[in-house]
């Protein structure tokens, strides 16, 4: 992190008064202190929601943008992955003075408020920059488009995939010649893996956030032509919404997967050697290569269909302005182009870029294990669409409370969506506030 | 809710006694002595971690003393120069608030206390309602206001709203008003101006009760969460709370540099504390208790 | 902290009733009581007004109109599981940390009366200066020390043989562990306040009550306590409220979460939910108002309960 002795000039009129006032009242005679000058550099307060791995990568790829920008004084800041981070970011837009960049979920895009909270992204201006409509795939351009206005430049694309220990593979016999896990078809042959894999461990065949079991369903529900809508109503296929849940059961009653599994327990557990396999998104990727593990990724499995992964985008906005500052937004623009351009530290994280040039060169096309699901972003299911929905949002929130409960027995596949529904039903009846 | 509290006089002292050393007071010193070290321990803890490099922070089994004391921790946070920025910010609001508390309250005090103005009893009735108003019951209304003001994110949107302390203006109402009329009087009688009475007549006479409000209320500006938590997103006008309670470092969670942020933040209150103790104590005491 | 109560000791008191009549009328005192008054009025009166009013509408953080909608946000609170869900923690959290923080604080106060003078100061020092910290200061050492597997609680109770406890992330623990951090961190102002009052209570009833041939014990539960009761009612007033407006730790030591199945998430944490990561500025004025009359309430309630014990 950097330095954030210096002021923000954006900070607002009687900032500088009210320190030296009360630095001179304190009898400390520091009033210029908090006052010392940018030397003309034009600042960018930049707020993310990324530790660990991202944060780590985000730092290297902030430590190269710096010094190729002698002019600006960059000044990030980290928040707390979530509501913490979410509802700082809705405040200080609200404020309108607190920050001029900032990283975002593009499923949270509408739920924040586009178009109050969240500015236009001038798109002649990326442009100009260098980023077009045509440097990224059209689904997750369309993503950032909201009422046919860009509000977010997208920087990757990640969603949950599959993640196999080779030793433990091995043994079990589940893999090809070339060392990667064997391609299956439908439930019943994914389950004799993950019982050969099972064996071969003498714990489990797979490990996966049970208390984060929205991801799961909605690959499973999505792999079965599920659609989820909330007009006027929660428009659910009961049927197959039935399926996705009883395999989510099944693998757990099976003894195939651990009933109880959080967040920062499932890749501890994978690490562990508890299971061969792991459901997770992508963004693991860096603990267990600086473990020095012997593992592979693949998509999601197609166990009802096709290879389909819940996912999302990470993407840039510029937030509400009290006061029109052309500049700020210059500034912001061309970091966010810039750190698509340089997207391929951000992609060893095991995110796939956005940005086209980046994701198609030849640098990228060597990563390992990242080419082994990199076409799989290209499908990436994207929550519903609702101001309620995506990542951290209050439909995730619900969803994984109740369906935690399938995974660990506490609960009935049938159980589970009855309360799902009415989770559902009650945030459909909630006034919409944005 | 103010009737009902006592007034303790801390004037009448227990005559001292001559004391022998008996079983009960040896076990009550023992028992005091265990109790302390044991309110010590945390503290304790969070020193001895700050001084152990990253690595030793999460040994199985937990042991106290580094094997290789270390002040990398330190030497982190402060390179990061987050914390000494949420420090000059916490003097600074704090400073202005009780600066600020101080000179209002005194002067409302004084209105009340000496003088007669239509509507005196009725906004002295409406302040003293204003007691009961939890600050916590306010926050989403008046940050709703802030942004409307443009007040969210500066510094007077974090002090402005501390200073209004009704219970302060009662505390020093019901003060002012015991101090004896006569030497107000005599220097009315002299000419001097309002101003001039409550300057070198009451303020004079007041002088505990002021370093009392003023203790109570840096403390409390110092310590504040929830409103500057709520009006602040701006890490740069952040006070220690809640930069400490909010910023995250990029790389994850490192204990040892908690620890040596935690320290860094608890050590200014601490070090006035330990200089001025009498002071402190009677301060927080008197505005607290009396 | 805790809101100071009571008017402190002038020099000479005297009965205010017998001001006024010595006052000239003249306006004055209006300039003197000006610049409070604007403050209150800007920052105290107008929100509560504004609140009151944003009850009745769709006001949100993220857009500029709002419609006035009636009773709606009121009929919602009534019939909203998580309102009365936070209330409920937010009273549990009351009964279960007001008791220690009493009887805590006062047993600090006794042994530190009872001990040599010259261990005052370290005993002043121990018990008061957690009092002294930062929230944020409190609750980083605390999560650390409550920490799963290499935590210092946790590697207390192994040495012992007992098994570990998830404190934070198990939802039959969560409250409790706040509760005993709360006790740690604010026990202190409460011992201030009874030490205060023992260094009140003259020696020579003591003496007398030697005298009688009352014990150590006697002395305690005869004369000390009957002597600091109308402390402790204080003390409990002050405790209860204070409780009652938990946020800050709970906040913190459960990462802006709620904890495990919202076990620690109070009302005025489903305030800030509902205002500011749900954006309904509408909503949450509603239930920040029902939290207001809950504390009015109780105020009320104990000082008719005080009050009557006054009287007996």
């Amino acid at each position: 992190m950097r330095t954030t002795s210096t002021p923000p000039p954006a900070a607002g009129p009687g900032r500088r008064a009210f320190l030296a006032g009360g630095l001179a009242a304190a009898g400390l005679g520091l009033a210029g202190c908090g006052a010392s000058a940018a030397g003309g550099r034009t600042p960018l307060r930049q707020w993310n929601l990324f530790t660990g791995g991202d944060g780590a990568r985000m730092v290297e790829m902030h430590d190269a943008y710096t010094r190729e920008h002698p002019g600006v004084e960059l000044r990030p800041t980290t928040y707390l992955w979530g509501n913490p981070y979410y509802t700082k970011f809705a405040m200080g837009a609200a404020g309108g003075r607190a920050f001029d960049v900032a990283t975002l979920h593009a499923s949270r895009l509408r739920g924040m408020g586009a178009g109050t909270l969240i500015d236009p992204v001038p798109a002649d201006l990326l442009a100009e920059y260098g980023v077009t409509r045509d440097d990224v795939l059209p689904n997750v351009w369309d993503k950032c488009v909201v009422d046919g206005e860009l509000y977010a430049v997208p920087l990757d694309t990640h969603l949950v995939v599959t993640y196999y220990e080779r030793g433990a593979c091995e043994r079990a016999g589940v893999l090809e010649p070339d060392g990667s896990l064997v391609a299956t078809s439908g439930p019943e042959e994914f389950l004799d893996v993950l019982a050969a894999v099972k064996e071969a461990t003498g714990h489990f065949g797979v490990v996966m956030d049970t208390t984060g079991a929205w991801r799961q369903f909605w690959s499973l529900y999505r792999q079965l032509g599920g659609e989820m809508t909330f007009d006027g109503g929660l428009g659910l296929d009961d049927d197959l919404a039935l399926q996705a849940l009883d395999f989510l059961r099944r693998v757990c009653d099976d003894g195939l997967a651990p009933p109880a599994s959080d967040a920062p327990g499932t890749p501890a557990n994978f690490q562990n050697g508890i299971a061969g396999l792991m459901f997770a998104g992508n963004w693991e990727l860096p603990t267990f290569q600086t473990a020095g593990m012997d593992f592979g990724m693949r998509p999601f499995p197609g166990i009802f269909g096709a290879e389909l992964g819940q996912g999302d985008c990470h993407v840039l906005v510029l937030p509400h302005r009290r006061t029109r500052d052309d500049r700020a937004v210059r500034t912001a623009v061309e970091y966010a182009a810039w750190m698509l351009k340089n997207s391929i530290v951000w992609a060893g994280g095991g995110h796939t870029p956005a940005y086209l040039p980046v994701a198609e060169s030849a640098e990228y096309a060597e990563l390992r294990p990242q080419a082994e699901y990199r076409h799989a972003a290209e499908d990436v299911q994207f929550d519903p669409e609702a101001w309620f929905s995506g990542s951290a949002a209050p439909l995730f929130a619900e969803a994984n409370s109740v369906m935690a409960g399938v995974h660990n027995g506490s609960a009935t596949p049938e159980e589970a969506l009855a309360r799902f529904r009415r989770a559902a039903e009650r945030l459909i009846d909630t006034p919409e506030p944005v | 809710m103010s009737a009902t509290a006592p007034a303790v006089r801390r004037t009448v002292r227990r005559t001292p006694r001559r004391r022998r050393v008996t079983p009960v007071g040896a076990a009550a010193t023992v028992s005091a002595l265990v109790l302390a070290v044991l309110w010590l321990v945390p503290l304790a803890w969070a020193v001895l971690t700050s001084l152990k490099p990253e690595a030793e922070t999460t040994a199985v089994p937990v042991r106290w003393l580094p094997l290789e004391p270390t002040f990398a921790a330190y030497r982190s946070i402060l390179a990061r120069g987050d914390l000494q920025q949420w420090l000059v910010n916490s003097v600074a609001v704090s400073t202005a608030v009780t600066v600020l508390t101080l000179v209002v309250c005194v002067l409302a005090a004084y209105g009340f206390a000496a003088t007669a103005f239509p509507g005196r009893r009725a906004l002295f009735a409406l302040f003293l309602a204003g007691i009961l108003v939890p600050p916590q019951v306010l926050i989403v209304p008046l940050f709703d206001q802030m942004t409307a003001l443009g007040l969210v994110d500066t510094y007077w949107g974090v002090a402005l709203p501390q200073v209004v302390a009704p219970v302060f203006v009662f505390v020093l109402t019901r003060f002012f008003e015991g101090i004896p009329r006569d030497y107000q009087e005599a220097a009315r009688l002299d000419g001097a101006g309002h101003l001039r009475v409550l300057w070198s007549v009451v303020l004079p006479m007041s002088a505990p009760i002021l370093a009392a409000v003023a203790i109570f209320t840096f403390v409390q500006a110092w310590n504040n969460f929830l409103w500057p938590f709520v009006a602040t997103n701006d890490p740069a006008l952040m006070t220690v709370p809640v930069g400490l309670g909010t910023v995250q470092g990029a790389y994850g969670i490192q204990y040892a540099q908690n620890m040596a942020a935690a320290v860094l933040g608890a050590l200014p209150l601490i070090v006035v504390f330990l200089l001025f103790q009498r002071q402190v104590v009677r301060g927080v005491t008197d505005a607290g208790l009396k | 902290m805790t809101v100071p109560a009571a008017a402190a000791t002038p020099p000479r008191p005297r009965p205010p009733a017998a001001r006024p009549a010595r006052r000239r009328a003249s306006l004055a005192g209006l300039g003197f009581v000006l610049p409070f008054a604007v403050l209150f009025a800007v920052f105290l009166v107008w929100p509560m007004l504004a609140g009151l009013w944003a009850s009745f509408t769709d006001r949100s953080l993220a857009r500029p109109d709002a419609a006035f909608v009636g009773l709606a946000n009121w009929r919602e609170l009534a019939g909203d599981a998580a309102v009365w869900r936070s209330l409920w923690t937010t009273l549990l959290f009351t009964l279960i940390s007001t008791p220690p923080l009493v009887a805590v604080a006062l047993a600090m106060a006794v042994l530190t009366q009872r001990v040599a003078a010259r261990l005052g100061w370290f005993l002043r020092f121990s018990f008061f200066a957690p009092f002294l910290l930062p929230v944020a200061v409190v609750t980083l050492i605390w999560t650390w020390m409550y920490q799963p597997g290499f935590g210092v609680v946790n590697g207390a109770l192994q040495a012992v043989g007992l098994p570990e406890v998830a404190w934070l992330t198990d939802e039959d623990t969560v409250l409790a562990a706040i509760a005993v951090t709360t006790v740690w961190w604010t026990a202190g102002f409460n011992y201030l306040l009874y030490l205060a009052a023992l260094q009140g209570i003259p020696g020579h009833v003591y003496e007398a009550a030697a005298i009688d041939g009352a014990g150590a014990w006697q002395r305690l539960t005869r004369v000390t306590l009957p002597l600091l009761r109308r402390t402790t009612a204080l003390v409990v007033l002050l405790q209860l409220v204070a409780s009652l407006k938990l946020f800050d730790q709970a906040y913190l030591m459960t990462a802006g979460s709620g904890g495990p199945n919202y076990a620690a998430r109070p009302i005025i944490g489903y305030v800030f939910e509902s205002g500011f990561t749900g954006l309904r500025i509408g909503y949450a004025s509603a239930v920040s108002y029902l939290f207001f009359a809950v504390v009015v309430a109780v105020s009320v309630l104990q000082f008719r309960l005080f009050s009557r014990k006054e009287a007996e």
